[in-house]
């Protein structure tokens, strides 16, 4: 791929991109978020039409139209949200629209090459399973099976171990190296450096849509590949001049959630930044959801500034407490996106917008969105514009000026900075360290390991429902969380 | 002028509607006369009635399929009652049976989380089933005079059925526009996960829309028998689709979120109008169905292509 770039209203995703991938390698595509690779890899598998740029393979120049072009030519993308039919088998998704026969399927001929491929895989799973009774782990290498089925030499992993466990990991990875024996090049993206180093040949870096580098993995350091994706030195990009005491101002004892979290107790003090880690699916953006009553929880005991807490059974009762939580998906838990921001703010603010508690008075209304767009500096034309025509580092504002006016005492917040630039993720970090230092108790649960890091003061880690390991000052780092969060005691 | 452009840019079905009436004029000397204007405004007004409720649902991201059944339903109770009791009684328990059939609606949608669709056929068909039941099939008929003048009478040389559509219009407008209540039909119809999340009880409002969508079928089913002079147990048989016709030809999504009585009542003018021509020009009624059919298909493509 050359000089690919790529434009979307207001931003420059890809700005003349350069990409080699040579056959037989594993070859990582790093960057933060927003910095282009999912642009990069979508021009790559005919889902976007380059601005300008050309694509080559095997010295012959290719155009995609669309992503079955792509992959007709010999290149699968495997998504973060795998693209399989839930309620079809194994077999008929790696078939599907190729069935043998026209019309009549052939069942018992897909079944065999499916297993035959899966036996290439070293992978056993029934064909004939549905595809919703696997875990996420399988539904990938069915993702690689079906890949295969289309003979593809190039097969493209978005964020492929960011939901499984560490030997789904690893098994993962062999089966990575083994398509390289075939033949198969494989373009790895990942957020966790040490991965990068286990399995990836090469690894190209990309930064605010242009290409940064492309190096031999045994060849750069870590420290210089994290510099290289961020473009600045760390400290700038995690503020923190929080002040932890010992007093306690939130409690929780034994957080259940059917399923999810299993007996979870915690406390936050004043002034800390109090960070929940794990992998997805490990409970910790459940806990937050439990403790905000937006699904069934229970628990032993509550206190909230020695006040007890006996029950919170919707987010009524926890608004009611002093409790907000900024969700984790602000599109669909957020906002209302066709709606604009000045609805969006009062809908959650009603005390502010309305006069005899129910009449609108959108004067009022008004008056309070102007000050929130200026208190957290929200870049709007009006505040009649619609929320979804806005970046995503401002309405992760406007979803954090909803709940900040309520003068919360205990603010949790879920993957706040996913998602958003790095201007944004910055104001967000000094958010966080002045609620703290205003009393405010902040729980901070993210996927972002450096993050998390570099605020918290205390980071409770979980493995499948359970707390599994607590860290305190020196304790919290990268290595340890990874550990606990694979299910490793931390020693 | 730039005024009038930005309304009717907001309102297509505002400008839909003056062509109609400039082409109507045109072909038909008869079409353009304030008594037949008053005539259009009266056939309308019950349709409107049941448009306006019928968009809060919508706005909200539900439908109510059995606003046509139980407008049948309060209409036959309403008329026996007046057979022997009081005006004032049979009205209000018309209104409390539209309302309790909202309610009942609301609470199994807000709940169960069972598709509005599915709810409210399932109460379309229980509510025509009690009307059948409870008229053995027979019309109620034959009314006092001062009942009669809600169907019939006039103020201000204006038909009673308009001034009542009139003020339906103005309260559905104010509750929309000027509430809190408003606010949060609009906040649900966009994303009800996140309306929930801001601390809305959001299952108290999805119930409220159902009880205002039953309590408009019963003030539509209250002006239709005392201009007829009878309840019949078939009323209100399609009254559904053309109340969601005029919703969304005056601009709301069933997607929800979207849509306002202002646009709803310009969409149910035009259908009221669309009656009206076609009768003056001598059009079988036959094809009425099939015009107006057309023209929603032809008024959500136009509102897509904006």
């Amino acid at each position: 791929m050359e000089k690919i770039t790529k434009r979307f209203p207001g931003v420059v995703a890809l700005d003349g991109v350069d990409f080699d991938l040579k056959e037989a390698e594993i070859h990582a595509l790093v960057g933060e978020n927003g910095a282009g690779k999912s642009t990069l890899i979508k021009i790559l598998g005919g889902v976007h039409k380059p601005d300008a740029g050309t694509i080559t393979l095997n010295n012959r120049r290719v155009y995609f139209h669309s992503p079955l072009d792509a992959q007709l030519a010999g290149i699968s993308v495997i998504h973060q949200e795998l693209n399989l039919v839930e309620e079809l088998t194994v077999a008929e998704n790696m078939f599907l629209g190729r069935e043998k026969r026209w019309w009549f399927v052939d069942r018992k001929k897909m079944r065999q090459e499916a297993a035959s491929i899966m036996e290439k895989l070293k992978f056993h799973v029934n064909p004939s399973e549905v595809v919703k009774n696997l875990n996420v782990s399988e539904k990938q290498l069915v993702s690689i099976a079906k890949a295969l089925t289309y003979k593809a030499q190039i097969i493209v992993m978005d964020e492929p171990t960011a939901a499984i466990t560490k030997t789904e990991v690893d098994r993962l990875f062999k089966i990575m190296k083994d398509l390289k024996t075939h033949g198969v090049s494989v373009i790895f993206i990942s957020h966790r450096i040490e991965e990068i180093y286990e399995v990836a040949d090469r690894v190209t870096i990309l930064r605010d849509g242009k290409k940064i580098g492309t190096y031999d993995v045994g060849s750069v350091s870590k420290e210089d590949l994290i510099r290289m994706m961020v473009g600045r030195k760390i400290d700038d990009m995690y503020p923190k001049y929080n002040t932890p005491s010992s007093e306690v101002i939130f409690k929780v004892v034994n957080l259940r959630i059917p399923g999810k979290v299993h007996d979870v107790s915690f406390e936050v003090k004043r002034g800390e930044i109090f960070g929940i880690a794990g992998l997805v699916g490990s409970g910790k953006s459940e806990i937050a959801m439990g403790i905000f009553g937006a699904i069934r929880a229970h628990f032993d005991e509550m206190y909230l500034y020695d006040k007890r807490v006996s029950k919170i059974s919707t987010p009524v009762d926890a608004i009611r407490h002093g409790i907000v939580m900024i969700p984790e998906d602000r599109k669909s838990q957020g906002l209302v996106l066709i709606l604009d921001v000045l609805k969006n703010l009062s809908v959650a603010n009603p005390e502010k917008v309305t006069r005899a508690s129910f009449i609108l008075d959108w004067k009022r209304a008004k008056e309070f969105s102007l000050k929130a767009v200026e208190d957290f500096r929200i870049k709007v034309s009006s505040i009649q514009q619609l929320v979804k025509n806005l970046s995503g580092g401002n309405q992760q504002k406007v979803v954090l000026s909803k709940f900040l006016y309520k003068s919360p005492k205990l603010v949790l917040l879920v993957e706040p900075t996913r998602g958003i630039d790095v201007g944004a993720k910055v104001e967000v970090y000094h958010l966080i360290n002045r609620l703290a230092n205003s009393g405010v108790g902040v729980v901070f649960i993210s996927s972002e390991l450096p993050e998390v890091v570099s605020l918290c003061d205390t980071v409770l880690v979980m493995h499948r429902g359970r707390a599994m390991a607590l860290l305190t000052g020196s304790e919290v780092t990268q290595e340890n969380i990874l550990k606990a969060a694979a299910g490793v005691e931390v020693a | 002028m730039k005024k009038v452009i930005g309304f009717m840019r907001k309102y297509p079905a505002f400008t839909g509607l003056v062509g109609l009436l400039i082409v109507l004029s045109i072909l038909s000397d008869r079409f353009m006369t304030v008594s037949n204007m008053l005539n259009v405004l009266r056939q309308a007004s019950i349709q409107a009635i049941l448009a306006f409720g019928m968009t809060v649902v919508i706005v909200s991201g539900g439908i109510d399929l059995s606003v046509g059944s139980v407008f049948a339903f309060s209409a036959v109770v309403l008329a026996s009652i007046l057979k022997s009791g009081s005006i004032f009684f049979a009205i209000v328990v018309a209104l409390v049976i539209g309302g309790a059939f909202g309610a009942f609606n609301g609470i199994i949608v807000a709940k169960t989380k069972i598709q509005p669709f599915i709810v409210t056929l399932a109460t379309m068909a229980i509510a025509r089933s009690f009307t059948l039941v409870y008229t053995n099939g027979m019309p109620i008929t034959g009314f006092s005079q001062s009942f009669r003048f809600i169907g019939r009478g006039e103020f201000l040389k204006v038909p009673m059925p308009v001034w009542i559509m009139f003020s339906v219009f103005v309260f559905t407008w104010y509750f929309l526009a000027k509430t809190k209540p408003g606010l949060y039909v609009y906040s649900i119809g966009g994303n009800e996960e996140a309306t929930r999340l801001s601390g809305v009880k959001v299952d108290r409002y999805k119930i409220l829309v159902y009880v205002i969508s039953g309590v408009f079928s019963a003030v539509g089913a209250i002006v239709l028998t005392a201009r007829l002079n009878s309840a019949q147990p078939i009323f209100g048989q399609g009254y559904e689709l053309d109340a969601i016709a005029a919703s969304v030809l005056g601009g709301a999504s069933l997607s929800g979120g979207k849509g306002g009585v202002v646009g709803t009542l310009f969409g149910a003018l035009i259908m009221g109008v669309i009656n009206n021509g076609l009768n003056l020009l001598n059009v079988s009624p036959f094809y009425q169905q099939a015009v107006k059919g057309f023209v929603i298909l032809a008024a959500v493509l136009m509102e897509r292509e904006q």
